[in-house]
């Protein structure tokens, strides 16, 4: 019986058929851009252990991280969606942003920078080790190449 | 006629009330289903309850629950706790440690001369003796004592605990092992090289229930689909990344799905899921499958499970259950039952939700296959006889 996009036969459903439908389709929307985000840097903070293992997503998870580093500081439209004394609001609302952008920019541009050099010495580590593990691989191929055959 | 066979348990603590974890359970369950069969039955302990504090808050002494023999013994005092965190804390990061500092650690976490004394003057009276889990140093000293009689029934997982020197050796000087699942078995041969014809897999059996989602709905006003998780809260359980994917998850995805949760132990939700957990914390038995009958899935986000009862008696509830990938154990059973899923990241977690919440034909025929796996691998009958013909080899 098809039943969407899965089948249940007589002996029920083949869940490693749908666990690998679903990775094609992930892998599918990844390279779409569904998933590219703060959203996902967010919801893999707990994850980073387990990913590890997993050289690809931890790629795509990096991605994310540098797409979620740095924090919006700039001015935003400022509304209000109740219409009674809307334009009051709005300029209450503009008032105290300008105050408190003033006490927060410089908080949140520090914030900022600790962030993207969090970001960097990630990177660096990560550049670090494969270029350390490709250099190893050519070294163990190149002693491999001159023992003798058998 | 030849007398049953006598067989003892050692284990830190024993399973009563609410407060004791799986291996306990585990334990003393089999424990039981051997009193059953006319076998006679020793639980040797100690008095504590809490196994942070190892406090001896329970008489020492000797007294007879559901037909076994407890006897409590009091815990050692003096542990250097400083020495003994600072090594734990080293082999956490695996650091490397010698044997000596392996000792300090054991010499400081949860003894009893008591229970060692006991075990020297009576246990050549067992036929077999029953230890676990592997991670204590109570199992570690016991288990010297009278290794030909012993079998380790470990609760292994994949974990830096694993790779000691002094855990090895255990494993090795044991007469043989008593495994839940069969990952667990193959991590132990790949760890330590057992002899695998020295090994047998147990498990424990779930007891038949009858589940009633309605009442459970009507009870709590649950109209909304929810995911449930029941067990302890913490991050070694995977509690965060859990509260994390179903926030972003009812984010990304509009869905109003809630999450109910049973057990113990605090947890920090992000605000905006806050309202939508409805936590029950310790509940009884009939209250817990329930509540796992009326759930869309059970989502088990530990990686370090060596069986997990619960996923068990979810599908016993007729639920599918999502696992993570990570774990050996838990995609194990979902492979061989049909009965669930498991992830390795969020967007896959978000797939399989969503498939489990948009096709509820899915959603039974997964909580079917995986209530026959139970009922078929899992019935006491079926455990009953694995565990001995263990015993009797």
């Amino acid at each position: 019986m098809s039943t969407g996009p899965f089948e249940i036969g007589a002996t029920g459903v083949d869940v490693e058929r749908i666990n690998a439908d679903i990775r094609e389709t992930v892998a599918a929307k990844m390279k779409a851009g569904a998933y590219v985000g703060a959203q996902l840097a967010r919801a893999e903070r707990f994850n980073l252990m387990n990913l590890k293992k997993d050289e690809n997503f931890f790629d795509f998870y990096m991605e994310s991280l540098r797409e979620a580093v740095y924090v919006d500081i700039n001015d935003f439209e400022i509304r209000e969606r109740r219409a009674m004394f809307a334009p009051l609001l709005v300029r209450l609302k503009k008032t105290i942003w300008s105050l408190l952008k003033f006490y927060t920019y410089r908080l949140w541009s520090q914030q900022n920078q600790v962030n993207g050099l969090l970001l960097s010495a990630t990177e660096e580590v990560d550049r670090k080790y494969r270029d350390q593990i490709k250099s190893l691989e050519a070294r163990l191929a190149k002693l491999e190449s001159k023992l003798p055959p058998g | 006629m030849a007398s049953p066979p006598h067989i003892a348990f050692v284990s830190p603590r024993f399973s009563e009330g609410p407060t004791v974890g799986g291996a306990e359970t585990l334990l003393r369950k089999l424990a039981e289903r051997l009193v059953s069969k006319g076998w006679q039955v020793d639980f040797l302990t100690t008095c504590a309850r809490n196994h942070f504090t190892w406090d001896n808050e329970i008489e020492p002494g000797e007294k007879v629950i559901e037909g076994i023999t407890v006897r409590h013994f009091p815990v050692d005092g003096g542990r250097d706790l400083t020495a003994f965190f600072d090594v734990q804390s080293r082999i956490s990061r695996s650091v490397k440690i010698t044997r000596d500092e392996e000792l300090i650690w054991h010499r400081n976490n949860v003894n009893s001369q008591a229970l060692y004394a006991y075990l020297r003057t009576e246990g050549h009276r067992y036929d077999k003796i029953i230890m676990g889990p592997y991670l204590f140093a109570l199992v570690y000293f016991a288990s010297q004592i009278h290794p030909e009689r012993t079998l380790l029934l470990p609760c292994l997982h994949d974990e830096c605990f694993s790779t000691l020197k002094t855990i090895r050796e255990m494993f090795l000087s044991v007469s043989g092992w008593l495994f839940n699942a069969e990952p667990e078995r193959d991590l132990a041969i790949k760890l330590y090289g057992l002899d695998p014809s020295r090994s047998d897999v147990v498990g424990m059996g779930i007891e038949a229930f009858t589940a009633n989602p309605d009442r459970f709905r009507q009870r709590h006003g649950l109209t909304a689909p929810y995911v449930i998780y029941s067990g302890r809260r913490e991050p070694m359980k995977g509690t965060p990344l859990l509260l994390d994917y179903l926030d972003i998850f009812r984010e990304r995805t509009g869905k109003d799905i809630k999450l109910v949760l049973t057990g113990s132990g605090p947890y920090d939700p992000p605000t905006r899921l806050a309202p939508h957990i409805l936590d029950l914390g310790f509940v009884t038995e009939q209250e817990k499958h329930d509540a796992m009958a009326g759930a869309a899935a059970f989502c088990h986000p530990s990686t370090n499970e060596s069986f997990s009862i619960v996923i068990l008696e979810s599908w016993l509830a007729g639920t599918p259950v999502l696992v993570h990938a990570a774990g050996e154990v838990m995609p194990f059973h979902c492979r061989k039952s049909n009965g669930g899923l498991w992830f390795r990241n969020y967007p896959e977690f978000e797939e399989q939700l969503s498939l489990l919440l948009d096709y509820p034909e899915l959603r039974t025929a997964m909580g079917v296959a995986g209530q026959r796996y139970v009922q078929d691998e899992y019935a006491w009958k079926t455990v009953e006889t694995r565990l001995m013909k263990a015993l009797l080899k």
